[in-house]
């Protein structure tokens, strides 16, 4: 059982390590695009390997199924070249900072994470949905509305950023 | 290596490659793609501290759907700035965005 664990946790490590390159390294927006998606798909797979399937299930239906399609549509909308800015040589020298910036935080963490591991539990907990639940309407209800506050705010400003006629209609 | 510190090492590689990318990428949605990238690293490693540690769990699954809804109200947002940009300047990358009028 416990290989087998550790057989499905290297496919999603896998799925989510090749999905980040791709999405980091293509040029294409689409191809970048597929790379996010199939790491979204990674990260719901470990969710599941976590014994949280609320979450995995919600990873799916929020990431994959909302917010890949709303940057599909901005992939649309706004018509992006292939032989844009991004297909253009740059100095060898902004990569290379941009490498050591990602690379200074990622070796930083890494070897806080590696020097004092936290003692781990062997099996994850179990967290029933009826449990999720009462935390959200019990002592969680703050964060819980905030967040619908929150979203329906984005998806007004949103309307209200893109309107063509906004101002010159009168 | 515990499983704890296995999943903290992936949130971490999601963190630094979407890190790499937020610098390097030149056009508005690519940047954007990598900020998706870090925000899933991030909601991967409060999970994983959450379910793996003696601490309290429902608050952890909370806090990652927390930052799932803040993640797609945030590419909501963003879509409609790089609508905006690229009404104005004709272009979604970010070198005709970044300079200044006058």
């Amino acid at each position: 059982m416990e290989i087998l664990a550790r057989l499905v946790f290297g496919f999603y490590a896998a799925l989510i390590v090749s999905g980040a390159l791709m999405a980091v390294v293509e040029r294409g927006l689409v191809r970048s695009l597929v790379g996010l998606i199939a790491t979204m798909f990674g990260v719901a797979g470990l969710y599941m390997l976590m014994a949280a399937p609320f979450v995995a299930f919600m990873q799916i239906l929020i990431y994959v199924g909302g917010v890949s399609i709303l940057i599909f549509f901005s992939i649309m909308l706004t018509k992006a070249r292939p032989t844009g800015d991004e297909a253009k040589g740059r100095p060898l020298r902004k990569r290379f900072n941009a490498l050591v910036t990602a690379l200074a935080a990622g070796v930083v963490l890494a070897s806080v994470i590696l020097k004092f591991p936290i003692p781990s539990l062997e099996t994850p907990r179990q967290v029933s949905g009826q449990q999720l639940g009462e935390g959200l309407l019990g002592p969680y209800l703050l964060p819980f509305e905030l967040i619908s506050v929150v979203l329906f705010v984005a998806m007004a400003a949103a309307v209200a950023l893109a309107w063509q006629q906004w101002g010159k209609s009168k | 290596m515990s499983a704890l510190v296995l999943y903290q090492l992936v949130a971490l590689f999601l963190l630094a490659t979407g890190l790499y990318g937020f610098l390097w990428r030149r056009s508005l949605v690519a940047m954007l793609i990598c900020l998706e990238l870090m925000l899933n690293g991030a909601g991967l490693s409060i999970m994983a501290a959450a379910q793996l540690t003696p601490a309290n769990a429902v608050l952890g699954q909370l806090g990652t759907l927390l930052v799932m809804g803040l993640a797609a109200a945030e590419a909501t947002l963003v879509l409609a700035i790089v609508v905006v940009v690229t009404r104005r300047f004709k272009t979604s990358e970010m070198i005709a965005a970044s300079e200044l009028k006058g």
